[in-house]
């Protein structure tokens, strides 16, 4: 069983700055998919880093990892109480490792629309906004409108802003009296045409097959052909739920809090990269 | 116009077992299902229990194939490689009138022959069950009482039948039934069928299906239950939990064989199908609390599920199943409630063997009840939740998956946390890439 020093789990913001600064350790990043940058990859708008894309951010990044001995196409599907860990790579086979340090980068996952539990039917049409985010700016793909998107955190204000961009016609749904957010994913807002219902949420789904309207809690009834989930994010910590807090593990980036702005994301990866160094 | 010895109508989990049944004899048969995949009515969202057999009326046809199907239930689940749970359950009861209810259901199930039955104290049960709240006062335990995913039975017993021979056409929908000369010819949506006889198992439209040849003295009246499903890796009862109320039935929480809690209500009014109902799922939770306080709450999805209940003509429901056989050679399984899962393998042979003996046919020798589970797992992980890879994706639709939801079905892909969100459009490449031959 080959041995690593550090074995950082997931490649995206986090995972590869805790990369950078762990030096002169050998080190193993696992990333499952086939390119290092994570949720950056799927970030068509500009404001990272200033006004880079979240993609042309994400090569900025990925720069400056020689040391470093990436996995790509690796999926880590467990990790044990004895420092080993099992990884699934794609066309290699499984195989185990052991390690001393283990920085947690896995980021954050959306909230399913079940997790809500919204009463009515169950018909195709139902997504989480960052999967149409993906599926739109990674895979061409065009929405059926009208769009009512749910929850108007950041997620949300730029997949409206997406939308209307395609020319479709979108609704925004928010629960709060004001819609969320940072203010400059606010202001994407201006001049576009979508429409807002604020202290609303959606409280039934209708649609036998295909979602055909969504009726809010104020009563009114909208009518869609697709809806975008976005209330959130939690951070993804699958891997060591059964974990007891060993002191040989950090956690950095989405999976340790849901950060809104890259810069902390970096923070954190790098502080996490020099504490493993450290000790 | 092809033409068969029997047709099976709806392929439900009694329809995939009547179709299978079939396969024992010397005879041809096909299965019409009007969806895209079989296992998407009624047998698609329901409680995933096995039956011990007490809640049915001594000497009913009820009581006689559920205790029968119960005790054959792991050997069947072993032929058709399904994992099946017996993890035994407690109806727990806090008053007086839960009392007399266990005390009638233990009577009941001692008549109709169930061993290991026992009526225990509320400390006794919580020993068992150490999370059950302290106002449980006594429980019905009952260690042959298991549990089984219906949809990956039914869909088992319909690759075994397909295996054994019978036919099996999707997306066809059964629109009128024409007797002629020796049979029936059931006109579809994709043509037309000559058969010899017919096994009608319709589900919600099986009194419907009768009355497209024959009167139908049965008809169907829908209400309707709600569900919840946790994540796994919560700590789980171990046992099946029914809640008897001084009111009636309570919710029922079942350690499912995937590892998810599985939570339903008593039956409520159903304005609309398969539609979920908020004040139904809030009233879950509430007695979930009740019930389980110590539970971890950790909910991934809700549904809604579809009774039917049979009626005789003077509007008195029917609390047998009820079988109706309105010429030789024709049977109809009409508003197969509670317990037909437990007992879709005794009603599939049930109704196969009077097709059979209208057909006077023997025994088929080369007939093979085994079937093989999808087990051949890559390192390509598309589902990440359950841990589903690529192989065992390919290979559900080699074995008959067309939809994203068909593959769920068979390997359990976008059940888990993030409900697809992060595999769907994986997996409908992967089917886009079988239609096209570019897999
Ligand atoms: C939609 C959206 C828009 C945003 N917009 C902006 C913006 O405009 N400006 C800004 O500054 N910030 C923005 N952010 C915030 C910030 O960019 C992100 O929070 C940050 O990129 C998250 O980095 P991360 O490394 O923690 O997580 P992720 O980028 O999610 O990386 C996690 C990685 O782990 C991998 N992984 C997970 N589990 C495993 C496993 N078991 N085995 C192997 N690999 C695994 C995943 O494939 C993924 O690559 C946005 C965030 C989101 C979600
Ligand atoms: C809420 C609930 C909980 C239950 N819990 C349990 C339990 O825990 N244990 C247990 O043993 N039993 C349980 N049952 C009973 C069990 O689920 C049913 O008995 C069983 O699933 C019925 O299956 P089916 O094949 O009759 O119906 P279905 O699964 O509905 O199949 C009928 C099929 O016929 C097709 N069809 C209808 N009309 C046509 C047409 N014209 N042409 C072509 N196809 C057609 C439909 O599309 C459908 O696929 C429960 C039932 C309910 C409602």
């Amino acid at each position: 069983m080959e041995h690593y020093d550090i074995l950082i789990v997931g490649g995206g913001a986090a995972g590869i700055s805790a990369a950078k600064a762990a030096k002169g350790k050998k080190v193993l990043l696992a990333e499952r998919e086939e390119k290092l940058g994570g949720i950056l990859l799927q970030c068509a708008h500009r404001g990272f880093g200033g006004d880079l894309s979240g993609m042309e951010y994400a090569a900025t990044l990925a720069d400056d990892l020689d040391n470093v001995e990436i996995s790509l196409n690796t999926t880590v599907l467990s990790v044990s109480e004895n420092k080993t860990a099992l990884l699934s790579q794609k066309d290699c086979g499984r195989r185990e490792i052991s390690f001393s340090r283990l920085i947690l980068a896995t980021g954050a996952m959306e909230i399913a629309a079940g997790a809500l539990h919204i009463a009515g039917d169950r018909p195709k049409g139902v997504y989480t906004a960052g999967m149409m985010q993906k599926l739109v700016n990674c895979n061409g793909f065009v929405p059926d409108g009208p769009v009512v998107i749910l929850g108007s955190g950041d997620i949300g204000l730029i997949m409206a802003e997406t939308v209307a961009k395609m020319d479709i016609p979108v609704t925004l749904v928010e629960k709060a009296a004001a819609l969320g957010g940072m203010a400059r994913n606010r202001r994407r807002l201006d001049g576009l045409d979508v429409g807002i219902r604020l202290g609303s949420t959606v409280s039934e789904i209708f649609g036998e097959k295909e979602l055909e309207a969504v009726l809010l809690s104020n009563g009114e009834k909208l009518l869609c052909k697709t809806l975008l989930v976005a209330v959130g994010l939690e951070c993804d910590r699958k891997l060591i739920k059964k974990l007891e807090n060993p002191e040989w593990l950090r956690l950095c980036g989405n999976c340790e809090r849901v950060h809104p702005m890259i810069e902390s994301v970096i923070n954190d990866g790098t502080q996490a990269g020099e504490w493993v160094c450290g000790i | 116009m092809k033409s068969y010895d029997a047709a099976v109508i709806g392929g439900g989990v009694l329809g995939c077992f009547a179709l299978r049944s079939l396969c024992r004899y010397r005879l041809s048969a096909v299965l019409i299902e009007a969806q895209a995949d079989v296992c998407m009515g009624i047998t698609r969202a329901n409680s995933a229990i096995v039956y011990a057999g007490y809640d049915n009326k001594p000497g009913s046809l009820k009581a006689r194939m559920c205790v029968r199907a119960n005790r054959r239930f792991h050997e069947l689940c072993s032929e058709l490689d399904v994992p099946f749970s017996r993890c035994g359950s407690l109806m727990t009861g806090c008053g007086e009138k839960a009392k007399a209810v266990l005390e009638k259901k233990y009577r009941d199930g001692i008549a109709n022959g169930l061993e290991g039955l026992a009526l225990i104290s509320g400390d006794k049960a919580r020993k068992m069950e150490p999370m059950l709240s302290r106002d449980v006062k006594m429980a019905l335990y009952a260690p042959m009482t298991g549990t089984v995913n219906p949809w990956r039975l039914g869909i088992a017993a319909c690759e075994n039948a397909v295996h054994n021979g019978a036919e099996l056409r999707l997306n066809t929908k059964l629109l009128t039934i024409e007797k002629t000369e020796g049979g029936y010819v059931l006109r579809t949506s994709t043509g037309d069928i000559f058969c010899k006889a017919v096994i009608n198992c319709a589900g919600l439209s099986a009194d419907m299906v009768q009355r497209m040849a024959f009167p139908c003295a049965v008809s169907i009246e829908t209400d309707a239950a709600d569900f919840i499903v946790m994540d796994k890796d919560i700590d789980n009862p171990a046992h099946i939990i029914f809640q008897e109320k001084e009111n009636g039935k309570g919710i029922t929480a079942v350690p499912c064989t995937e590892g998810n809690l599985l939570i339903d209500s008593a039956p409520r009014a159903m304005p609309r199908p398969f539609a979920t109902d908020a004040a139904g799922i809030d009233s879950i939770k509430k007695q979930l609390t009740a019930l389980l306080p110590e539970l971890e709450q950790d909910i991934i999805r809700a549904f809604a599920a579809v009774r039917p209940n049979p009626h005789s003509e003077d509007g008195r429901s029917i609390n047998d199943f009820c079988i109706e056989t309105p010429a030789p050679g024709f049977v109809s399984l009409i508003g197969i409630k509670t317990p037909g899962l437990t007992c879709a393998e005794e009603l599939g042979r049930y109704a196969a063997k009077i097709c059979a003996d209208y057909l006077n046919t023997e025994e088929n020798p080369h007939f093979d009840g085994r079937r093989k589970a999808i087990n051949c797992a890559d390192d390509d992980i598309v589902c990440l939740c359950q841990g589903i890879s690529r192989a065992e994706i390919i290979e559900s639709i080699r074995r008959g998956a067309r939809t994203v939801e068909a593959v769920k079905r068979r390997v359990g892909t976008g059940m888990g946390r993030c409900q697809g969100s992060r595999c769907e459009v994986r997996i409908a490449q992967i089917l886009e890439r079988y239609r096209n031959g570019t897999l």
